[in-house]
C-alpha cells in the first residue's frame, strides 16, 4: 500500500504501551507516511553483535552485485525463508545534499509526488495497483540519497517492478497534485514545532550548517516550498533520475537470474541522456559553536549538545560511531547509567551520530525537568569533555564494540534491511565491502585513538535548549 | 472463541505450545535459518491488574524489574546483555507487561538465566525505588508535551467510563508520588508466578534446549503475596455522543478522533472483521476516506483508522489531522460514511484489495524471531496463542455481509465517543 494501514500484528507495536527505553523518533508517528521526514539517523545504522552472531550472519548473505549495460548497479540477496521480496531503489549523487537552500524540500515534494501519476496512469490508478497487490511502495528523500522501497510476496516481484519502472521513467507530476502536496508539506513543516525535540533540533542544525543543505529539514522550509512547481520537479526529474545514478538493491525469494531478466526487461533500454551531470557545491563548514535558546511553555526541557563530526568515508568515522555508542546507546551506555540510573534525571538520553557523506554531527541530547536544565547541561557537557580527557579503559571500549557489532548483525534481519543496507553502502560509494572493512575499523579502535579523535572533534559544543523561558536562559 | 479454535485443528501451528508443571507457559519456535534466539517474556500484569490508587504501578515495576534481584546488581543485567551484543527491553500496556532479549544463541543459556532472576526475583532495592521514581516522572511529563498523546488519552477517558482502559497506563504523577517499595513488592509478588507467565522463545534454538533451559531457570519464583483487589464497574452503554474538547497552547493542527468500542477476544472473528473495516475506511491510499478526504475534497493532512484488540473490549478509532475550522465538516462526512457502511455492503474489489493487504502486512511483520516471539506472546496472554495463526485464514473469510454486519453492530453514526484538540 502506499501509506500505513491497520492490523491486529502491527497494531501491537502501536498500542499504547510504555517502552522501557524509548526508541528515538523524530516528529509525530501518526503523521509520519513515508518516513520522509526522517532526515534523523532512523534509517542509519541500528547495529551490530557478537562474534557468533556476525559469523553466521555474514555467511548467509550471498550478497550479488553487477552493473547492467546502461549503467544500472543490481545487488541481488538470494533469501528464500520467507515469501516475500524486499527491494531499495538507491538514486545516488540526489536528495537533499544536491538542494540549493532556494529550493529546499524539492527532492521531499518529489517522493510524495512521483506516485501521483504517469503518462499511463492516474494517482489512483498507481495506489489501486499496488493496494491490490497487497504490497507496499514507498519513496524516501534522504540528506545523501533518494530512493523508493518496495515489498511484495515473491510471485507479485515482476508486475511491481513494472509498475516502479513506469513511475521512475515517466511521471507527469500533475499540477493538482503538486499542489496539493505543497499544501500539506507546508503543514507538515509547521507540525514539526509541536515536538520540543524537533524544535531543539532544528535550533541546533542551524546553527551547525548555514547555507549548508544539511542545516535545514528535507521537508524544507516554508517559503521555499510554496515557490516549487511542476516544471521543478521535472527538471529534478530529468537531471538525477537516469539509469547510471541508480542502485537496486533486492533481497528475498529471487534467484540473482530471475532479477536480472525483470530488471533487464523493465529497465534495460533505459538509456542515460546526453549531458553531464551537475556540479555539486558546497560551502565549507567551520566549527563556531553557540548556543541556541528557544522558549516554551512545555513540562520538559530538551537540553542537547551538537559537534561537527567527520563524513562516513573519513577515517575518524569508526572511532567517532564507537564513542557514540559508548556515550549513548543503550542501555548501559555511560549517558543512560549516569544520568538517568544513578541521578533520575531523565527518562530519554541518548547519543547519536548518522552516517553522512559531508561532516554529521555528533549529538548527545535529554529531556529533563525544567528545574534540572542547568544540572541536564553540565552533566551532559561533563560526558563528552570525559572522553576528551580520560582514556577508557580496555573493558569499557570493548563493551561499546561488543554492544556495536551485535546490534549492527541484528540490524540485518529482515529483507528491507538487508537490501537497505547493501543498497545503501553501495549509493554512497563505500562498496559492500563496507560491511566488512566497517566492522573491523570499529574492532581495530584502541582507547588511545578513541582520545585523539574525541580531542580533535568534541571540543565545545552547540547547544541547543527548548523549554519553559527561566529555566533555559539561566542555564 | 470455540469455534475458532476447532478451526485451527485444520492449519498447522509453526509452534509447540508447552505448559511447565508449575504452570509457566513456553512457545518454542525452532528457525535454524537464523543465529538469533528472542526470548520475550509476557506477564499477565498490565495497568488493569492494578487495585485501586495503585494507578501506575505496572509500569513502574517493569522499570524496577531492571534494578536487579539479590544475584543481580543494578545495571549488571544492561551490561550483560548489550555487552554479548544483545539487545532488552520492556513495554507495558492495560493488558500486559513483556520484557525481550535478542541475544546470539550461544548466548542465550547465561542472558536467560539472568532475565528469569530479575523477573522471578525483583528485589526492588529502596534507594533505587526513589530514584527511579523521578525518571517515570520525567517520562511522564515528555507524555504532556506530546499532543497526539494527550488527546489518545483524552479519548480513553471520553469512551470508557469506568473501565481501567480510560487511563494512562503510566499513572499521573500524583499516583506516581505516593507508592511505596512495600506496595510494589505485593504487587510483584501476586502477578509475576508462573501461571501468569508466557515465555516465547523462537530463533536458533532446538526444541529440548529451550524445554530444559526454561524449566531450569524460570523456577524458582517468589513467595506469593495478595494485592487488594480491584474492581471494575460495568460499562454503561453508548446512548449518544460523547463530546471532549480540548485546546492547547502549542500545536499547529488540530486532532479529530472519533472512537468505537469493539468486542473483547472472546469475539475474535468480530474483532477480525473490524480490522477489516479499518483497512477499508483508511488503509492506505485507495481506502474510502483517504481518497475522499486528502486527495479529493482536500480537507485534511492525514487520516488514519486503527482497530486495537484488547482483551476486554477492543477499540476502533478515526483520527484525522486538520485545520480547526474543517473539523465539524469532517465530522459530518465521517459519520455518513460509517453509516454508509452500514447500508450497503463494501464492494467485492475493495473487500479483495483489504484482505490481500491485511494478509501480506500479516506475513511481512512475521519475519523475524522477535515479531514472531511478540506476536505469540501478545495473543497467549490476552486470548489464546492458537489465534495467532488463525489471522490470515480468517480474513480470507469474510464475505460483505458479515462485514455489513459488523459495522451495523458496533459502529453507529449517532453513537460514539469524539475528542478534539484545537489549537488555542
Amino acid at each position: 500500500m502506499l501509506s500505513q494501514s491497520s492490523n491486529l500484528v502491527r497494531t501491537i507495536n502501536n498500542q499504547e504501551k510504555y517502552l522501557r527505553s524509548s526508541v528515538f523518533i523524530c516528529g509525530s508517528k501518526k503523521l509520519v507516511t513515508n518516513n520522509q521526514h526522517f532526515d534523523y539517523p532512523s534509517t542509519t545504522l541500528r547495529l551490530r553483535s557478537g562474534q557468533a552472531l556476525r559469523a553466521s550472519a555474514q555467511c548467509k548473505q550471498q550478497i550479488k552485485r553487477l552493473v547492467l549495460d546502461n549503467g544500472i548497479t543490481l545487488m541481488v540477496t538470494e533469501n528464500p525463508t520467507a515469501d516475500i521480496v524486499a527491494g531499495r531503489l538507491f538514486f545516488k549523487n540526489a536528495g537533499g545534499r544536491w538542494e540549493t537552500r532556494e529550493q529546499a524540500g524539492l527532492s521531499h515534494l518529489l517522493a510524495v509526488t512521483l506516485t501521483k501519476g504517469t503518462e499511463k496512469l492516474s494517482s489512483a490508478e498507481i495506489a489501486e495497483r499496488v493496494e491490490s497487490m497487497g504490497a507496499s511502495l514507498g519513496t524516501d528523500a534522504a540528506a545523501d540519497y533518494f530512493a523508493l522501497s518496495l515489498k511484495t510476496v515473491a510471485a507479485d516481484f515482476g508486475e511491481m517492478l513494472k509498475l516502479v519502472g513506469e513511475i521512475l521513467r515517466t511521471p507527469t507530476f500533475p499540477t493538482t497534485e503538486v499542489e496539493l502536496e505543497k499544501n500539506l508539506t507546508v503543514q507538515n513543516i509547521r507540525s514539526q514545532q509541536e515536538s520540543p525535540f524537533n524544535v531543539a533540533y532544528q535550533g541546533l542544525r542551524d546553527a551547525m550548517y548555514p547555507q549548508h543543505p544539511y542545516g535545514v529539514s528535507i521537508l524544507g522550509e516554508e517559503t521555499t516550498v510554496t515557490q516549487l512547481n511542476t516544471s521543478d520537479l521535472q527538471q529534478y526529474h530529468q537531471t538525477y533520475f537516469r539509469p547510471d545514478n541508480l542502485v537496486i538493491s533486492l533481497s528475498g525469494r529471487l534467484l540473482v537470474e530471475d532479477a536480472v531478466k525483470i530488471v533487464e526487461e523493465v529497465l534495460g533500454d533505459w538509456s542515460a541522456p546526453p549531458g553531464g551531470y551537475p556540479q555539486l557545491q558546497l560551502p565549507r563548514l567551520e566549527v563556531k559553536p553557540c548556543r541556541r535558546v528557544e522558549p516554551q511553555d512545555t513540562q520538559q526541557s530538551i537540553v542537547m549538545l551538537g559537534y561537527l563530526g567527520s563524513s562516513v568515508k573519513h577515517e575518524d568515522y569508526a572511532a567517532l560511531k564507537l564513542l557514540s555508542t559508548y556515550l549513548g546507546n543503550g542501555l548501559s551506555s555511560r549517558l543512560f547509567v549516569e544520568l538517568r540510573e544513578k541521578r533520575g534525571l531523565a527518562y530519554e538520553v541518548s547519543a547519536l551520530y548518522p552516517s553522512r557523506l559531508e561532516p554529521s554531527q555528533f549529538i548527545a541530547y535529554m529531556g529533563t525537568a525544567p528545574e534540572n536544565t542547568a544540572v541536564a547541561l553540565a552533566g551532559l557537557r561533563t560526558e563528552v569533555e570525559r572522553l576528551c580527557n580520560v582514556e577508557l579503559s580496555e573493558e569499557e571500549l570493548q563493551g561499546a564494540k561488543n554492544k556495536f557489532l551485535g546490534q549492527y548483525a541484528l540490524g540485518k534481519q529482515t529483507n528491507g534491511e538487508i537490501a537497505h543496507i547493501f543498497g545503501w553502502y553501495e549509493t554512497l560509494g563505500l562498496g559492500i565491502e563496507f560491511d566488512n572493512r566497517f566492522q573491523e575499523d570499529i574492532a581495530a579502535v584502541t582507547p588511545e585513538m578513541a582520545q585523539t579523535v574525541a580531542q580533535g572533534y568534541l571540543k565545545e559544543p552547540y547547544i541547543s535548549l527548548v523549554g519553559p523561558e527561566k529555566s533555559i536562559i539561566c542555564s | 472463541m470455540e469455534k475458532l479454535l476447532e478451526q485451527i485443528e485444520e492449519i498447522s501451528f509453526p509452534a509447540n505450545i508447552l505448559k511447565l508443571d508449575n504452570g509457566l507457559t513456553l512457545i518454542h519456535q525452532y528457525m535454524p535459518t537464523t543465529p538469533v534466539v528472542v526470548a520475550d517474556v509476557w506477564v499477565d500484569a498490565g495497568a488493569s491488574a492494578e487495585p485501586e490508587n495503585w494507578w501506575g504501578m505496572a509500569h513502574f515495576l517493569e522499570h524496577m524489574i531492571f534494578k536487579g534481584s539479590k544475584q543481580v546488581k543494578p545495571g549488571e543485567f544492561d551490561w550483560a546483555i548489550e555487552n554479548s551484543g544483545g539487545i532488552t527491553n520492556a513495554a507495558t500496556s492495560h493488558d500486559y507487561a513483556h520484557f525481550f532479549i535478542t541475544t546470539a544463541a550461544n548466548n542465550l543459556p547465561n542472558n536467560l538465566s539472568l532475565l528469569a532472576d530479575i523477573l522471578l526475583q525483583a528485589a526492588i532495592p529502596d534507594d533505587e525505588f526513589y530514584r527511579e521514581r523521578d525518571v517515570v516522572l520525567e517520562e511522564i511529563r515528555g507524555c504532556y508535551d506530546d499532543p497526539d498523546w494527550i488527546g489518545f488519552q483524552a479519548l480513553s477517558e471520553t469512551i470508557y467510563q469506568h473501565h481501567p482502559y480510560r487511563r494512562s497506563v503510566l499513572g499521573e504523577e500524583t499516583d506516581v508520588a505516593q507508592h511505596t517499595p512495600n506496595q510494589m513488592r505485593c504487587f510483584h509478588r501476586t502477578h509475576y508466578q508462573p501461571e501468569n507467565m508466557t515465555v516465547a522463545l523462537v530463533g536458533g534454538v532446538e526444541r529440548e534446549d529451550a524445554l530444559s533451559l526454561t524449566t531450569k531457570v524460570f523456577a524458582d519464583f517468589s513467595v506469593r503475596s495478595e494485592c487488594p483487589p480491584m474492581v471494575v464497574d460495568a460499562e454503561p452503554p453508548m446512548t449518544g455522543i460523547r463530546r471532549t474538547e480540548i485546546y492547547l497552547p502549542r500545536i499547529e493542527q488540530a486532532r479529530l478522533s472519533l472512537a468505537w468500542l469493539g468486542p473483547g477476544v472472546e469475539r475474535l472473528e468480530d474483532a477480525l472483521g473490524l480490522d477489516l473495516l479499518a483497512a477499508i475506511l483508511a488503509g492506505g491510499s485507495s481506502s474510502r476516506l483517504v481518497r475522499e478526504l486528502r486527495e479529493e475534497k482536500q480537507l485534511i493532512m492525514d487520516i488514519d483508522s486503527d482497530f486495537s484488540l484488547q482483551r476486554d473490549s477492543s477499540l476502533f478509532t478515526i483520527s484525522a489531522w486538520l485545520e480547526s475550522e474543517r473539523v465539524e465538516q469532517v465530522e459530518e462526512i465521517i459519520r455518513s460514511r460509517i453509516a454508509q457502511l452500514q447500508a450497503t455492503p463494501v464492494t467485492e474489489l475493495e473487500l479483495a484489495r483489504c484482505k490481500r493487504l491485511l494478509c501480506n502486512d500479516y506475513a511481512f511483520s512475521t519475519e523475524t524471531p522477535g515479531q514472531l516471539a511478540g506476536l505469540y506472546g501478545y495473543y497467549n496472554t490476552i486470548a489464546k496463542i492458537e489465534l495467532a495463526a488463525i489471522y490470515p485464514h480468517q480474513i480470507q473469510k469474510f464475505d460483505r455481509l458479515t462485514l455489513q454486519r459488523i459495522a451495523s453492530q458496533y459502529l453507529s453514526s449517532d453513537r460514539y465517543a469524539v475528542t478534539i484538540l484545537k489549537p488555542c
